[in-house]
């Protein structure tokens, strides 16, 4: 047994525990991440699942990172390169295609093609949501006040929300009080008519969540997609050069730089309390650690139920995080593939395999695969987001070959039954026939496929329930609610103890926020 | 691959200048000349054909296509005559400019509306419990204006029946070479000028007529800059460039009111019945617009002076100039250039201006900020009436 | 020809509460109904007595009070009664309004769920309060209101405060919550958590895991009171205790008297014109009529901002509930109880709702238009012999047939599904008379069947309903109100919206 003294310990190295340690070290503090697995990446890891071909396992588009974290911690400087993926194309079950590509008047043709008026609701519907964008920012950047504490830092901070609210235009405050209410399917309903359209739409609105495009709320979660345009700094959906993995590597680097000590193969035990504060934490091998601030950047039930005994915190609290919503929707499939898929909609190799291809042929599909996942079974048909990253950066396989990564939804966590290798192979097998459907070389293309299921992601990435954004983005899982009501602040019931990733304001997605966000109120709290 | 006109057959063969550029998803001639004189002088003294296909056009018809025009546009559609021309622009609800084109009335009850955005949507949103069918062609229709002193000429060269009656924004049928077109009298130059609309089937046979029966008169294809150049002498605006529509606009501040556009004439607030914006537009009316956009002209003499103190002759632009240059009165910012541009035919030096209340008075001086060999530097201008160029033969 | 100063369009009872308190401010009132008979959907179509849309209801105690509605026979406090859950295997749960004979019944499901029952009613009796005052405030047009507007705005927040922190915020996250999710944190009985949830879809074209069905629960609770149906049967009643009241303030109603047109002259109201040909003016008209018929169809789109009517248009109405009345040869209420001997002799309403999965797979079908093949179903014995059904889901637009197809089909599905609870049922049937979605829309000009007039939903919920903007029963035509329940504070049969829209007619 050995202790160590450090003024901060963060638990967990993904990406935003790192951001965390960064700007604490930044700050001038001595910090440590402590790492379960091998390599530092949470879920934004890197991997040489065959030889050769190399995969983001978990995540793959890096949209949201933040360009202030980009700049702030000099990224580029440790490798950090964003390459764009320029288009979205969604095969149409008629044989037919959508396709939005990088340039404005193109996209116009082709949705003209589809529908005239389409084609004109898309680019005043782009503004609106990129208005929204802007009105909701602000929001995204704040600690969340808690409204019914009488403090006078929760006023202060009630009343600049106030303030703001104020400040939209009666428009603005309309729609965004829409945007956050409605269901995907009735906010593109109100624009569109394009079935694969609204199809390719509404997905972005259910990524990470428990629900399908007709359930109040999802509307909230397109948004999200719209944050990245706004910065300038890059459009909204890129690919980071080495894959997610690229993007924790650069960060890991830029935190080494800034003097954080970096061990993995460290799993935490137990987080260490003393006369009523987190001092430090134990790891299972019996090393301590002690430090003035411990931060969990797991997922709250992880960092509440796990790492600490429940009596150190208020049960109402403690049922709060139990009642936590982190249902596991979604899995992946990665793929290694001999040449690239031949879509019989669009034939021949093109600019369709730079972008993102999309499984969505309608709303009504992509409800359909919902009402599978929520009785415990995995999509028939299920949404399928597919990249080929091999295609925009060429290190990523082997010359001529190529790898390919498929989000896929619906995957639920409690399959019924639970999951067995022959359950994997079921859901492998939807995907693939669903993919051969539109692009007859796939299934003989394939030369080695990686299934990741939300247990996997549990097992691997350490995430409860394998919830990609730690805990589902729900209108009551969100803001001053994430992840329980009054503590929204990155602050718990247990002094010297926060929580600094996805399961806090602002959740999944807006990737790195927490953690900077958190390390900001640690520095106010630090005595 | 981007949409080409029913003319590239022909535009793309003349076009030595590769200068493409692109207008509503089409790539049409910027110049066809590396330089953009002899077009621009074809407008003002012969006779300048210029593709504008890409223009977007709408077939209103029905039992309530007029009361829909009146619904949308600012102007009494009831009294549009048969064979008769409105230029109008069009509001949104907070009477904020949409966008502007022209309403031609074809028969009894279908109307042609030209746009420079894609409407078919806000027409369709205005069109509800409405008799009336609304068709896009765009794409079907080619248009193509012949601009100059010498295009009455040229039609009745090739035109089955002369054009010498045809009076300033009306319209007739006529058929060219056996291809029926419709002819109007407008343009976008300030000059006599006709714009010829036809069956996209038909372009290239019109094109070739056009040209030939020009041949004589000096006809040059023209691109859309040196249209630019006429356009600012004769005191029109260009959308997204003088004005951004309401729709484009991100804040407030970047909408346009028409009264602010000048457009006071265009605006019927007596007409019966709902029309989009009326409500803002009484009010506007009644307290005066706060900004208003007028034609500034620079004192030539000052401006020589400022090049010389460096050194330099006056470094004059080609092509219009669309980088906002601020204007100034006694040292306040109270406005701004969106256009500015060196007439040919004034020997001026010429500008569209968004000025704030009371500056835009005629008459009134200000300042216009000038870069001179990198340094900013304020130069005299006076706002003065416009069209800046107004020959006699425009509307005779 | 008498001169008006307020017509009210349709004899609804939020028409009547309109016209009753406004008569009271000694305006001179016209209202214009359309059927022979007033009251709306408290009102049956005459071919069954004593069945109506609404199967129950009653109006909030301080209209009863105002209105001096004790007169003619309503009571500001109606009797309470218990609710059954119907369940496989003549097993039953009544969920009595005494919380400890409730807690009795679900004992036998859940010792936890049992303990849990009085802190659960007590919250939703919070919930409840706090809707309940929210209905009461006319939401001015945000953010920019002005201080007359703002205070009752204040108040509510302040209200909300005072309740204290934790009930608070369970508040707020009830509101966004699915219904599942709701019972879930409460209850671990499925058939206690199905019970409850199923207000939270009663009316709604939503299942029991869309988000949103929380505040739908909150807001049956409060309109009933609680779980069972107030009133069974009688809601007829309270229209003629309106109309009675409304008439002896010197309210003129006109019944056959069909509103064709709203009158606009420059976006400001004139009068109305009859389907007569009559023209009546007025320098004011409400509209009991939901928003969409009233701006789309009487107004018309033409006269109206085009942006708006886009909003009008995207209004959610999405009917999917049929009513039914089964007439039977036997008393019902032995039926029930030879069929559930569980069952309270005092229950009054029963419900088909077995378990969450059930409800949110009666939902599914729903989406895709066509009519759930296990329904949920609530059950109301107004009289010994008959049983009235409200039958969900039942689509207004149905995928791939027509409701003139599908009413026998209506009927065979809610008989064997009530014979699944109620086996003795078959034998004893006598006649069924029935009120699908288009019904509804044709007898009683609800568009598309919804009897909210919009569907309750988060996004058409407070300053939301019916559009952002009219929230305060204005509207862009000056002088025209919207007073039905289609506006915040409506749904349901509570003539909270028709006093509001009063409220702020007088005030304006």
């Amino acid at each position: 047994m050995t202790l160590h003294t450090y003024d901060a310990i963060i638990i967990g190295g993904g990406h935003n525990g790192l951001i965390n340690a960064a700007y604490l070290a930044r700050a001038g503090k001595k910090v440590i991440v402590l790492e379960r697995r091998p390599i530092v990446g949470g879920a934004a890891v890197t991997e040489e699942i065959f030889p050769g071909f190399h995969f983001t396992e978990f995540s793959y588009v890096v949209s949201l990172l933040r360009p202030e974290i980009i700049r702030e911690l000099e990224l580029p400087r440790h490798g950090l390169k964003i390459l764009p993926l320029p288009s979205t194309f969604t095969p149409m079950e008629n044989g037919d295609y959508l396709a939005a590509w990088d340039d404005h008047d193109l996209t116009r043709r082709e949705l003209y093609r589809h529908s005239p008026k389409d084609a004109e609701a898309y680019d005043e519907y782009a503004r609106v949501m990129v208005r929204m964008a802007m009105a909701v920012k602000p929001l995204i950047s704040l600690v969340p006040p808690d409204p019914s504490s009488l403090s006078i830092r929760d006023l202060m901070g009630l009343l600049k929300v106030g303030e703001y609210a104020a400040s939209l235009s009666q428009k603005d405050l309309y729609q965004l009080a829409k945007l956050v209410t409605q269901s995907s399917a009735d906010l593109l309903d109100e624009w569109f008519e394009t079935d694969a359209l609204k199809g390719t739409k509404s997905a972005s609105g259910i990524i990470g969540t428990f629900l399908g495009p007709r359930s109040p709320g999802t509307a909230y979660v397109l948004l999200h997609h719209y944050m990245g345009e706004i910065d300038g700094a890059f459009r909204a959906w890129g690919f980071a050069k080495n894959g997610s993995g690229g993007v924790t590597a650069s960060i890991a680097s830029a935190a080494r730089a800034l003097g954080v000590k970096i061990r993995t193969q460290s799993p935490v035990k137990q987080v260490t309390v003393k006369n009523g504060r987190a001092v430090g934490v134990a790891l299972e091998n019996g090393d301590e650690f002690h430090a003035k601030v411990v931060v969990s950047a797991a997922d709250p039930k992880r960092t509440f139920l796990q790492f600490v005994e429940p009596k150190y915190f208020p049960d109402e609290f403690v049922t709060q995080i139990r009642n936590f919503r982190t249902r596991g929707s979604s899995g992946k499939l990665n793929i290694a593939l001999s040449e690239l898929p031949n879509f019989t909609a669009l034939p021949g190799d093109g600019p369709l395999h730079r972008g993102a291809i999309s499984i969505s042929p309608s709303i009504d599909y992509i409800e359909r695969a919902y009402d599978d996942a929520k009785y415990g079974q995995v999509s028939r048909r299920p949404y399928i987001d597919m990249i080929i990253p091999s295609m925009i950066d060429p290190d990523m396989a082997p010359p001529g070959q190529h790898v390919m990564s498929c989000f896929v939804q619906y995957v639920p966590y409690d399959v019924e039954g639970g999951w067995t290798d022959e359950k994997k192979d079921q859901f492998a097998e939807h995907v693939i026939a669903t993919i051969e459907q539109y692009a007859p070389n796939f299934r003989r293309a394939i030369i080695g496929k990686q299934v990741i299921t939300p247990v996997d992601i549990e097992r691997i990435a350490g995430i409860t329930g394998g919830n990609i954004f730690h805990g589902e983005l729900l209108l009551h899982q969100l803001f001053f609610l994430r992840p329980a009501p009054q503590w929204a602040d990155f602050r718990t019931p247990l002094p010297g103890y926060y929580l600094a990733a996805s399961g806090a304001h602002p959740g999944g997605g807006v990737m790195g926020a927490a953690g900077k966000l958190a390390a900001m109120e640690i520095l106010k709290d630090w005595k | 691959m981007l949409r080409t006109t029913p003319f590239h057959e022909r535009t793309s063969t003349l076009c030595l200048a590769q200068n493409w550029r692109r207008w509503a998803g089409c790539i049409v001639a910027g110049s066809y000349d590396l330089t953009l004189d002899r077009e621009y002088w074809a407008i003002r003294n012969a006779a300048a054909l210029i593709d504008v296909s890409p223009l977007m056009k709408y077939i209103i018809t029905g039992r309530d296509a007029a009361r829909l025009l009146n619904r949308i546009t600012t102007r009494n559609i009831d009294k549009l005559a048969v064979g008769q021309v409105y230029y109008t622009g069009w509001c949104d609800e907070d009477g904020k400019m949409l966008d502007d084109g022209t309403v031609s009335r074809l028969d009894e009850t279908t109307y042609r509306l030209t746009s420079a955005d894609p409407s078919l949507r806000w027409l369709s949103m205005n069109a509800v419990s409405l008799e009336v069918d609304i068709t896009e062609v765009t794409h079907s229709v080619a248009a193509l204006s012949l601009q100059g002193p010498r295009s009455r000429v040229v039609l009745n060269g090739c035109c089955e029946s002369p054009v010498d009656g045809l009076k300033y924004f009306r319209l007739m049928k006529n058929s060219i070479y056996g291809i029926p077109v419709t002819i109007s009298r407008t343009g976008y130059t300030g000059d006599l000028g006709y714009e010829i609309w036809m069956d996209a089937g038909s372009a290239l046979t019109v094109w070739d007529a056009l040209m030939d029966a020009g041949h004589d008169h000096g006809i040059a294809p023209t691109g859309i800059l040196p249209m630019d150049i006429a356009r600012v002498e004769a005191g029109l605006f260009m959308i997204e460039v003088d004005y951004t529509a309401a729709t484009h606009a991100i804040i407030e501040a970047q909408k346009s009111s028409p009264f602010e556009l000048g457009l006071d004439w265009t605006v019927n607030l007596d007409k019966p019945g709902y029309f989009v914006g009326r409500r803002a537009l009484e009010r506007e009316a009644r307290e005066g617009p706060a900004w208003k956009m007028v034609g500034l002209e620079v004192d030539w003499n000052p401006m020589e002076r400022l090049f010389r103190q460096v050194g330099l002759p006056p470094q004059l632009p080609a092509a219009p100039l669309r980088a906002s240059q601020p204007v100034f009165s006694g040292g306040v910012q109270v406005g701004y250039a969106s256009t500015s541009a060196w007439s040919p035919v004034l020997k001026k030096f010429i500008a569209l201006a968004h000025i704030q209340r009371p500056y835009y008075e005629l008459g009134t001086d200000l300042r216009l900020e000038v870069t001179v060999e990198h340094h900013r530097q304020h130069t005299a201008a006076k706002v003065v009436k416009t069209p800046f160029y107004e020959p006699e033969w425009k509307k005779k | 020809m008498p001169n008006y100063d307020i017509i009210i369009v349709g004899a609804g009872h939020n028409g009547l509460t309109a016209a009753a308190t406004l008569a009271k401010a000694g305006k001179r009132v016209l209202v214009l109904e359309k059927r022979p008979v007033v009251g709306g959907a408290c009102v049956g179509d005459g071919n069954a007595p004593g069945f109506a849309p609404f199967l129950g209801g009653m109006l909030r105690p301080d209209i009863i009070r105002t209105l001096g509605l004790e007169r003619y026979g309503l009571q500001p406090a109606p009797a309470k009664a218990a609710f059954t859950s119907l369940l496989p295997g003549s097993d039953t749960l009544t969920l009595d309004p005494d919380a400890t004979q409730a807690a009795e019944s679900i004992r036998r499901f859940s010792e936890k769920d049992a303990a849990r029952w009085p802190d659960f009613v007590a919250f939703m009796g919070k919930a409840a309060a706090f809707l309940d005052a929210s209905y009461r405030t006319i939401i001015p047009p945000l953010p920019k209101f002005d201080l007359t507007e703002g205070i009752p705005l204040a108040q509510l927040g302040l209200k909300l405060r005072g309740m204290g922190r934790r009930d608070m915020l369970n508040i707020i996250r009830a509101l966004p919550m699915t219904a599942q999710e709701l019972t879930e944190e409460w209850f671990e009985s499925d058939v206690v958590r199905a019970a409850v949830a199923s207000l939270g879809i009663h009316g709604v074209t939503l299942g029991v895991m869309s988000a949103g069905t929380g505040f739908n629960l909150i807001h049956n609770w409060l309109n009933r009171g609680g779980m069972a149906q107030p009133n069974p049967g009688h809601t007829g009643e309270i229209a003629s205790a309106l109309a009675q009241a409304a008439k002896a303030l010197g309210v003129e109603i006109r019944t056959s008297a069909e509103v064709t047109r709203i009158r606009v002259e420059r976006e400001t109201v004139r009068g109305v014109t009859l389907a007569s040909g009559e023209e009546i003016s007025a320098p004011v008209v409400l509209s009991n009529a939901d928003p969409k018929r009233t701006l789309l169809g009487l107004v018309g789109a033409p006269e109206l901002p085009p942006t708006f009517v886009w909003q009008s248009r995207n209004i959610k109405m999405r009917g999917s509930v049929a009513k039914l009345r089964i007439t039977l040869a036997t008393p019902a209420a032995n039926l029930i109880r030879l069929s559930a001997p569980q069952s309270a002799p005092a229950s009054a309403t029963f419900v088909i709702a077995p378990s969450l999965r059930y409800l949110e797979k009666a939902y599914d079908t729903a989406k895709y238009g066509q009519v759930s093949e296990n329904p949920y179903l609530e059950i109301t014995v107004p009289t010994a012999n008959t049983l009235d059904v409200h039958f969900q889901f039942a689509p207004y637009s149905l995928k791939q047939s027509t409701w003139d197809l599908e009413r026998e089909t209506l009927h065979q599905l809610t008989l064997d599904t009530l014979s699944e609870y109620i086996p003795t049922l078959h034998a004893s049937r006598i006649t069924i008379h029935s009120l699908t979605p288009l019904d509804l829309e044709q007898t009683y000009g609800l568009t598309e069947g919804d009897l909210n007039h919009g569907q309750i939903m988060l996004d058409q919920f407070f300053f939301m309903r019916p559009i952002p903007g009219c929230a305060d029963h204005t509207t862009p035509i000056d002088g025209l109100y919207l007073c039905g329940s289609g506006v915040h504070a409506g749904g349901g049969v509570s003539g909270a919206s028709g006093r509001n829209a009063a409220r702020k007619v007088l005030k304006g």
